[in-house]
């Protein structure tokens, strides 16, 4: 099935426009995740660490933690700061800790990193790759699958297109050898995958189809597309046929929800025909114990095949 | 009201159907949505991405232009399709009108009219050099310059602050009665407000002469030529160079820039402002507005009014549907599959009703928050989208007549 390439990846970033359940859907693949004994790392890019996190709330919590912490039995989460990537690098880079030191003491520095030409990005981008470095003493590394929850189109672009877009000004020093070991990770379809939610509605269909537009111009290998909230038809076809007339003549509730699978049927069909990517869908479920219901039907459509694990 | 508030416009009688449900006799005129658009001059969007906030301005625009006002909306990575409704898909250089014949199949009358700009943060970050700069030839060496070539935009704040840029620039041109404003996509809905403080902080002189070799104390050489050092160990000696004529051509600007973070807060703080916040139905909802609210108060802006989006309230005075609506059922040997499909039809419509009453109390608890001074309204929701003309119009109609 398709997301089984999913959990085979280093880091995956989840992407998509804002209502589309990209939080969610990042929450339910973690959990999908530890159920196939790959220990999952969910991270989110945060401006300040007071923000307010969608992301945590699916954990219980208010935010993500600054620094990486266990937030369920087998989920571990972080939030990634632009300032903790780029103190984290000073440190790295400039070898001496008393210039590091002097280097985080300047006010004009600081001011510098917090808003100066793809800093914040870049921050983020040094604190991702510090997780995809780390390793046990074992020699495997200490987090296996990283997801990232993307917070807008514009991020994931930025952030996918930075190695390039820097390395063309600064194509040697200590930024260029850390951004290429960035890209290692990546640029490679082995290890790294953008995958894309949606809704199967007319703009988030039309959005996606204009993201993966974007991410094709990126070297960020893409996993696919995920449809989120397919919603069920009840009907049966000789059932349609006859309620069909009813609606022409009287704008009764439910007339909607007849509608949706007509709606959202044409709507996967027109991304299908503008992507030869691979498409998973997600049902539409109710609101209450909708993370767990997310999580074993992505654990369901694995063990409907011959599985790995008993 | 403050004293510098406009005289009142007469207002017209509101048209169509009212989404908001009654709030009595109490309720203040001037928060309504529809009289809002009739007489503000600067209407900002703000919400979180993927609420419908783009669709909400265009719609706003439609309506204050329906009623007789010369209005432009700016617009932030419009979809294709509403791109294209407005005549901005070719990324024009400066605002367009909105094709003539769409107009006036939008009932839009001249002197009345209704132009559009889709912000390009590049052309925007140009124009700004371009008026900013002395001489032409200072011009042309800021815009040939890599690093401003390469990430001018990604300056954190430069989409927020480009956006704000254009407002004032385009609100005392003079031409337009409003301009309506849609903010760049964001987590949280006034990012738009926060991002350009950032950007000002860097433009703070004092820290910029930092990195410029030219200080006149012993302290300041000795700081630049530590932060010299940290750049050229960090960015490698070529690009720390680089890095450094970019600044230093980029101060004069800057501190141009500076002035205009700190009007443009004045600015959007005054009496002819209305911000709404634009959301859909949520758990968060809630939290969130409570969230704007106070920022805006903090900031000492104008908030006028939630627009719950994509709201399903509307729905609770439909009808349920019962087998009495079926036709030819007497005698058909299918009846008993018509019968059949209606259960489910009206298992269907419960679960509407649920939803519908439920976005009902969210409307009712908005209102209530909302309290004297702003208002709170819900639009349908509308899957296939709100990007052509059509469904535009009986979206401002519904906003005319909140």
């Amino acid at each position: 099935m398709p997301l089984d390439s999913l959990f085979k990846k280093r880091i995956v970033l989840i992407t998509g426009k804002g209502g589309v359940g990209r939080s969610i859907v990042t929450a339910a693949l973690a959990r999908a995740a530890d159920r196939r004994g790959v220990r999952p790392l969910v991270c989110e890019i945060g401006d300040d660490p007071a923000d307010y996190s969608p992301l945590a709330r699916y954990f219980g919590r208010d935010r993500l933690p600054v620094a990486c912490e266990e937030l369920e039995a087998g989920i571990r989460g972080v939030v990634l700061l632009a300032r903790t990537g780029q103190e984290l690098f000073l440190r790295t880079a400039l070898h001496s800790s008393t210039l590091a030191r002097a280097a985080l003491g300047s006010d004009a520095l600081r001011r510098l990193l917090s808003a100066g030409p793809s800093f914040r990005e870049m921050g983020v981008f040094f604190q991702l790759l510090n997780y995809l470095k780390q390793t046990r003493p074992d020699g495997e590394p200490e987090f296996p699958l990283i997801l990232v929850d993307m917070p807008a189109t514009g991020h994931t672009l930025s952030l996918t297109g930075l190695p390039d877009l820097l390395l063309r000004l600064m194509p040697r020093g200590p930024i260029a050898a850390a951004l290429r070991e960035g890209q290692s990770y990546l640029n490679d379809p082995e290890r790294a995958a953008a995958w894309v939610v949606t809704l199967p509605e007319t703009l988030p269909v039309s959005e996606a189809l204009e993201l993966l537009d974007g991410l094709a111009r990126t070297a960020m290998p893409i996993g696919g597309v995920i449809v989120n909230r397919i919603p069920a038809d009840p009907f049966t076809a000789a059932e349609r046929t006859a309620l069909k007339p009813l609606f022409i003549e009287h704008d009764v509730l439910g007339a909607e929800g007849f509608r949706r699978p007509d709606l959202a049927a044409r709507e996967t069909a027109r991304l299908r025909a503008g992507t030869r990517l691979p498409i998973y869908s997600l049902p539409e479920l109710p609101h209450t114990g909708l993370l767990e219901a997310l999580a074993s039907e992505i654990d369901r459509t694995r063990r409907a095949r011959p599985s790995m694990r008993p | 009201m403050k004293k510098s508030a406009p005289p009142p416009r007469p207002s017209r009688p509101p048209t169509g159907v009212s989404v908001t449900p009654s709030k009595g006799p109490e309720s203040k005129e001037v928060t309504r949505v529809g009289d809002l658009l009739r007489t503000k001059r600067i209407i900002v969007c703000c919400g979180a991405g993927g609420v419908g906030k783009t669709t909400t301005a265009a719609a706003l625009s439609l309506a204050a232009a329906r009623a007789g006002r010369r209005v432009l909306v700016l617009t932030i990575d419009p979809s294709k399709r509403l791109a294209e409704t407005l005549g901005v898909s070719r990324n024009p250089p400066e605002p367009v009108a909105v094709p003539a014949e769409r107009q006036l199949l939008a009932g839009i009358k001249a002197p009345a009219t209704l132009e559009a700009w889709m912000l390009d943060h590049k052309l925007v970050a140009d124009s700004a050099v371009r008026r900013l700069t002395k001489t032409p030839e200072e011009a042309e060496r800021v815009l040939n310059n890599r690093v401003y070539q390469q990430i001018s935009t990604m300056v954190a704040g430069m989409h927020e602050y480009t956006a704000m840029e254009a407002l004032h620039r385009l609100v005392n041109a003079g031409r337009y009665d409003l301009v309506v404003l849609d903010t760049p996509p964001s987590r949280h809905a006034l990012d738009f407000l926060e991002a350009p403080r950032r950007l000002s902080r860097l433009i703070d002189t004092r820290a910029l002469s930092a990195f410029l070799p030219r200080s006149d104390s012993l302290v300041a050489r000795a700081a630049s030529k530590l932060i010299e050092r940290i750049l050229g160990a960090v960015f490698g000696e070529d690009f720390a160079s680089e890095f450094v004529a970019f600044i230093s051509m980029f101060s004069g600007i800057f501190q141009s820039l500076n002035v205009d973070v700190n009007t443009m807060r004045t600015f959007l703080s005054g009496p002819d402002v209305a911000f709404l916040l634009v959301s859909s139905p949520a758990p968060t909802t809630l939290a969130e507005a409570h969230f704007f609210q106070d920022k805006t108060r903090e900031f000492g802006l104008p908030f006028r009014g939630f627009v719950l989006n994509r709201s399903r309230a509307l729905n609770a005075t439909k009808a349920f549907p019962d087998s009495s609506q079926l036709r030819g059922l007497e005698g058909n040997p299918d009846a008993a599959t018509a019968l059949r499909g209606m259960e489910k039809l009206q298992a269907m419509a419960k679960t509407e009703l649920e939803w519908a009453n439920r976005d009902l109390a969210l409307l009712r608890d908005l209102e209530t928050r909302a309290g004297e001074n702003a208002t709170a309204i819900a639009l349908p929701e509308l899957p296939q989208g709100a990007d052509d003309m059509g469904t535009l119009i009986s979206v401002a109609d519904v906003l005319a007549a909140s």
